[in-house]
């Protein structure tokens, strides 16, 4: 049976208007705070420009990718999916390969990707673990974070593939392989800056499965943190607040989802169309921005499952837990 | 069935809260975990700290805890060193590691870390860390739900909820692992 958690809260919104902007995230990004421990205005991950370089080291002596397989071609792919995305200024630059640099030796601090990288963490000890996305930031001046370095590191005990398979060169199989697409494209959301999402069938929802192309809720997401300064689908934004009683309901899941057949990104054929998402911020407040002009349903679900607190930043960014004790319900 | 349900989702938001980005694993067993673990223990958070490697290239987490219960190793007092966490204005993320809270309980399967610093990882990265918590009804709940991370079992990714159980079975089964 299909689970789903919705809070008693549903309204129909027949015409976008443009709200205010609050401080409140849509498609949430990751958070940081100044100084020690979390804040009450922590600020959304954003690499500084709107370039960002990436280098690989290119050693597979390992083993871990599949025979045949252009594992630069598929990383390429990957970024291509998120710079290419509509209403999305974001590009990415292959720099030189690095063929030394590691989670320990990275003196000219690249965002670099690689598959030989041994111990972060002992992680590689562990074939279990198929590979972890590391991203450094500070605080920034203005109203965003700035991301200083991210690198992604696959685990030289597993096996990565095409995705539809392939044949691995140490004979790891069964629970040993995976598509290369499918984790870069989500790692690679993280190295942008953005947090998990609730909405299901988004490249950043906690389970991916086996998406390798964008929802509008990546797009929503990806378009906060690097916008277009002419969008190619003009959006807009509803802003609201969830009360429970009366009282202002924290980390709270507020989508939007449309009513209508409409495709509003159609000249993107790779783009699918979901709920667009956000959570509401102490206080109760909330902005899903994003939204291309259409009727929607405005929905409020506590975060209980499938997603939880602990798989989003709010906690720790603002120091308190997410509240979820407000009406559910299951269809 | 709807109050187990709710049952549930609410024993899991008491013991899940952390900053968890993905990763993807494949779910080890308990029984796994005891054999690859050098020490199995139950413990509290006593602090935590955070500081750069010597290259300065990553910041590690180190959190002391005070052993309560050894199922497996002598350890007394045991130094849990993490990938990430926060050195002055420089915060570093990463994908799938949850830090510890002062106070909080958790069973834990670690062994030495490879660096011979002295300090203990994790098992599995974030598997072997089953955080201890009080339901309810008043049973305790160990869980190392790691819901923010993808599994994937016989080739397909999944979403993965991570082993919840009552603590005392999860001794149990540590218990019987340590006969095999």
């Amino acid at each position: 049976m299909k689970v789903t958690m919705r809070l008693a809260l549903n309204c129909t919104l027949a015409v976008l208007l443009l709200f205010p902007t609050m401080s409140s995230f849509a498609a949430q990004p990751s958070l940081t705070c100044p100084g020690n421990g979390s804040c009450a205005s922590p600020q959304p991950d954003q690499w500084p420009t709107n370039s960002v370089n990436w280098n690989l080291n290119p050693d597979s002596s390992k083993g871990n990718i599949a025979n045949g397989l252009n594992f630069r071609a598929v990383l390429t792919s990957a970024f291509a999916t998120w710079s290419s995305a509509p209403n999305v200024a974001i590009q990415f630059t292959q720099g030189a390969d690095c063929s030394t640099c590691s989670e320990t030796n990275n003196p000219q601090n690249l965002n670099f990707i690689c598959f030989a990288c041994a111990d972060a963490q002992d992680f590689t000890r562990d074939s279990e673990t198929l590979g972890v996305t590391i991203s450094t930031s500070q605080p920034g001046a203005g109203s965003f974070a700035q991301i200083t370095n991210a690198f992604i590191l696959f685990n030289p005990a597993d096996c990565f593939t095409d995705i539809n398979g392939g044949s691995c060169p140490n004979g790891a199989s069964g629970n040993n392989q995976i598509p290369l697409q499918v984790v870069a494209t989500h790692e690679i959301g993280h190295l942008l800056g953005l947090d998990h999402t609730a909405v299901v069938r988004s490249v950043m929802f906690v389970s991916a499965s086996d998406i390798t192309t964008l929802s509008y809720d990546d797009v929503a997401g990806a378009s906060f943190l690097y916008p277009k300064s002419t969008p190619d689908v003009p959006t807009s934004s509803i802003s609201g607040t969830v009360r429970l009683n009366g009282n202002a309901v924290f980390g709270a899941h507020v989508f939007a989802d449309s009513t209508t057949a409409s495709q509003p990104f159609s000249n993107f054929s790779s783009i699918r169309k979901t709920p667009i998402g956000a959570y509401t911020i102490p206080g109760g407040t909330y902005t899903i921005r994003g939204l291309p002009a259409d009727s929607y349903t405005v929905t409020a679900e506590p975060v209980d499952l499938p997603v939880q607190d602990s798989d989003l930043g709010l906690h720790d960014a603002y120091g308190q837990a997410v509240q979820t004790n407000f009406t559910t319900r299951w269809h | 069935m709807r109050m187990v349900r709710i049952f549930a989702a609410c024993v899991l938001c008491l013991i899940l809260r952390s900053n968890l980005n993905a990763t993807m694993i494949v779910p080890i067993s308990v029984e796994e975990l005891t054999r690859r673990a050098s020490d199995v223990v139950e413990a509290t958070v006593l602090n935590s700290w955070s500081a750069w490697n010597p290259q300065h290239t990553l910041i590690y987490t180190y959190t002391q805890m005070q052993v309560i219960q050894s199922l497996k190793g002598t350890s007394q007092s045991i130094t849990v060193k993490q990938i990430g966490g926060k050195v002055g204005n420089v915060t570093q993320k990463v994908a799938g590691v949850r830090q510890f809270q002062i106070g909080e309980q958790a069973m834990l399967f670690l062994r030495p870390s490879q660096a011979g610093d002295g300090t203990h990882v994790i098992v599995g990265l974030m598997q072997g860390n089953f955080r201890i918590a009080r339901s309810t009804t008043g049973e305790m709940i160990a869980s190392n739900g790691v819901s923010g991370v993808h599994s994937l079992q016989q080739g397909k990714v999944e979403h993965y909820a991570g082993a919840s159980m009552r603590l005392a079975d999860l001794e149990s089964v540590v218990r019987g692992a340590l006969t095999q």
